[in-house]
């Protein structure tokens, strides 16, 4: 599937998105649903490889941001481009000082990459079909930003 | 007002440049129904039952000269002649092609206006007071905080795809002429104990098939924490709100299910994180923003005027026009005057581009260069000298915005109904009509004193029904229309809802009906009592029965 990550197209993905506990894999980065990560915390803790979790808007994050240093990388669900549950959770992830790769999956819409960006998502995953290089140029369609964001906290009167 | 510097003009170019690109994309086929929908309602577009719709920003209702040429142009050239004015107090066209809304964006452009956010799940325009600024009651210019909103709220990267649309007005006086309690959020300007003047914060108010008064979050917010509060509520909302039905997603529903201390917790739990950030305002800006609004440069010799009182004195129509369509100023020699738009024969809050025009020259000559639309669809002319003040009426009555019934029940708020919207289930501009023949005898009118005639064609109350005096709404029965009626109902400081009258009525038996209520008014109320004030003392029954009573 084509990734963006940091505005650049990347061809090797390591994680595995795994959805059911019968199905973990021994080795191997792995990308699990929150509500599967807590179910399994004893079993997915003792991975040897690296673990991400992936959450969406009727997730309560609270689990997440107490252990942000453990995910290299956190999965946002837009499961529908009318759901912008996505934008509040990646400015929340990033105000608690989340450092790692937030990725929206679903569906991201290139017509929504410019915000969740501000918001704080610096990788996009996208179906095969949809994606074109065209995608690029939709982060700099609007170089105003009036409010403070994820990207730059500062409100437009205080920028420079 | 506020004037725009390079990045307020570059953000509206991009942003025109970037709609010229979705609809490109959208005619090749590039862009599904679906995202094309969401993205061109976030610009103002809607497909109606014609033609596309759209509906261009008016920021707090403020209009200049210029500006209102400029949409004189666009009725001309892209549309049939005319648009048509909202309750948010935005201007609509009802007949431009989809592919030209590209070119009308760029022309609006030219004159720092757009239609970012006049639809969609997202902010929308700010509304407040059409007085503010001038009239006397007022505690604060309520339009630095409306602009500073605007600021904030324009192309906000996490609060364009909310569970549903959100609408913020803010008020400076206590006279409430914003219908602030039925929206997302109220803000009044209020003075605390302490003699410090900040927000009041209402929330969770909304029309809509849900109607709710706000409810009070916070007695007194400090102004420099505004935006910081603003954001939490829409955070909590955002990830909150149902999105699994739309007749459910508004804040209302959420406040309501939470309860208003539940919500009130979360809201400043929230809050908490980002009280002390970037977002809380600067003195310096505040004083920037304040500096685009400072009074006019009034004429100091305008007080000694006795000009008007002669005209008042020796013309009967222009008396009977200043008693009903202008409003006190604060600067003496100074009065603003209502622009009617609610004429005989014309759809409420319709104006032709000539008018547009005419209106452009008045506000040039007479009232520093600026207009202001109002929540019920007129226009106002905010500082007019008295000694022009017949001049500005003879203008107006010339082109047919002088109708002297500001305030009384031909002053309708009237939605376009099922003759323009995809969404009406009933006509009401054949109401209307209807409405205005029964109702034309001044004297009548002037003697039932104020009254707020609302009518909706559908329960998305666009019109705003449920908060009039009288409110109407059409409903479809069996592929008929008909017209259920409520009374009771104000959106000002003392907002309440109508309560139902009975069971819905023909559409050739509203203006009867209507009568019937009013005969009810005059035999009941009490000398200097205001229609809502003797349906609040004596209830819906004796209205009921003079209605229904002759039917059987």
């Amino acid at each position: 599937m084509p990734l963006l990550i940091d505005r650049k197209l990347v061809t090797d993905d390591s994680w595995q998105l795994v959805e059911e506990a019968d199905s973990l894999p021994q080795s191997g980065d792995l990308l699990v649903p929150l509500a599967l990560y807590l179910e399994q915390k004893e079993a997915l803790d003792a991975h040897s490889d690296r673990l991400a979790v992936k959450v969406n808007g009727d997730d309560d994050l609270t689990p997440v941001l107490s252990d942000l240093e453990r995910f290299p990388m956190i999965a946002i669900e837009f499961p529908i481009f009318r759901d912008g549950r996505g934008f509040s959770l990646a400015r929340i992830l990033r105000r608690a000082g989340y450092k790692g790769e937030l990725r929206a999956v679903g569906q991201p819409a290139r017509d929504q990459l410019g915000y969740m960006e501000r918001c704080g998502i610096n990788a996009f995953e996208f179906d095969d079909e949809s994606y074109s290089d065209d995608f690029l140029k939709a982060f700099d369609e609007i170089s105003v930003r009036y409010q403070g964001s994820a990207d730059d906290p500062r409100p437009i009167y205080l920028q420079n | 007002m506020y004037i725009y510097n390079e990045v307020d003009q570059k953000i509206v170019d991009e942003r025109v440049e970037q709609f010229r690109d979705q609809t490109r994309r959208f005619l090749a086929g590039e862009l599904s129904d679906d995202e094309f929908l969401a993205l061109r309602l976030m610009n103002g577009l809607y497909i109606q039952r014609h033609a596309p719709m759209l509906r261009v920003a008016i920021p707090y209702g403020l209009i200049s000269s210029p500006q209102l040429r400029k949409l004189a142009h666009i009725a001309r050239t892209y549309d049939k002649g005319y648009g048509h004015f909202t309750t948010r107090t935005n201007i609509q066209f009802n007949w431009p092609k989809l592919e030209e809304v590209p070119d009308i964006l760029a022309e609006l452009a030219q004159v720092q206006m757009h239609a970012i956010q006049t639809s969609g799940n997202c902010i929308r325009n700010t509304t407040t007071d059409q007085f503010a600024g001038v009239t006397p009651d007022e505690l604060e210019d309520p339009r630095p905080w409306c602009e500073i909103i605007r600021q904030w709220s324009t192309l906000h990267p996490e609060f364009a795809y909310l569970p549903r649309k959100f609408k913020i007005a803010v008020t400076g006086s206590p006279r409430d002429r914003a219908a602030s309690q039925v929206h997302d959020i109220g803000l009044h300007l209020v003075k605390n104990d302490a003699g410090e003047i900040g927000f009041e914060v209402l929330v969770g108010g909304g029309l809509g098939r849900t109607p709710v008064i706000g409810k009070q979050i916070r007695p007194f917010l400090e102004k420099k924490d505004l935006l910081s509060y603003l954001e939490a509520i829409l955070r909590v909302y955002n990830l909150k709100g149902r999105r699994d039905n739309k007749y459910k997603a508004r804040i209302k529903i959420l406040v309501e299910a939470m309860g208003i201390d539940a919500f009130r917790e979360e809201v400043e739990a929230e809050w908490a994180n980002i009280r002390s950030s970037e977002l809380e305002l600067t003195e310096v800006e505040i004083n920037r923003v304040k500096s685009f609004f400072q009074p006019f440069d009034y004429d100091a010799e305008a007080g000694n005027d006795t000009t008007l009182q002669q005209k008042l004195d020796s013309d009967e129509a222009f008396r009977v026009w200043y008693e009903r369509n202008t409003h006190n100023h604060k600067v003496p020699g100074y009065t603003a005057v209502v622009v009617s738009l609610k004429p005989q024969l014309q759809p409420a809050g319709d104006i032709t581009d000539l008018q547009l025009d005419v209106v452009a020259d008045l506000a040039e000559q007479y009232s520093f260069g600026q207009a202001r639309s109002t929540h019920e669809q007129n226009l106002v002319l905010a500082d007019v000298k008295n000694a022009d003040l017949y001049a500005v009426w003879q203008k107006l009555a010339e082109h047919n915005m002088a109708r002297p019934n500001i305030g009384t029940l031909t002053d309708m708020i009237v939605c376009p109904g099922f003759d323009f919207c995809a969404l009406a289930n009933a006509k009401t501009l054949n109401i209307a009509e209807q409405i205005n023949q029964a109702f034309d005898d001044l004297d009548y009118l002037y003697d039932l004193g104020e009254i707020r005639l609302n009518m909706s064609g559908c329960i998305n109350a666009c019109g705003h029904h449920h908060v009039g005096g009288i409110g109407i709404l059409g409903v479809d029965k069996k592929g008929e229309d008909w017209y259920q009626i409520t009374i009771g109902g104000s959106d000002r400081e003392d907002a309440s809802l109508g309560k139902v009258l009975g069971r819905a009525v023909a559409a050739d038996e509203v203006a009867d009906t209507l009568k019937k209520i009013l005969e009810a008014y005059v035999e009941q109320r009490t000398e200097e009592e205001r229609f809502v004030d003797t349906v609040r003392r004596v209830g819906v029954a004796p209205f009921k029965e003079k209605v229904y009573a002759a039917a059987h």
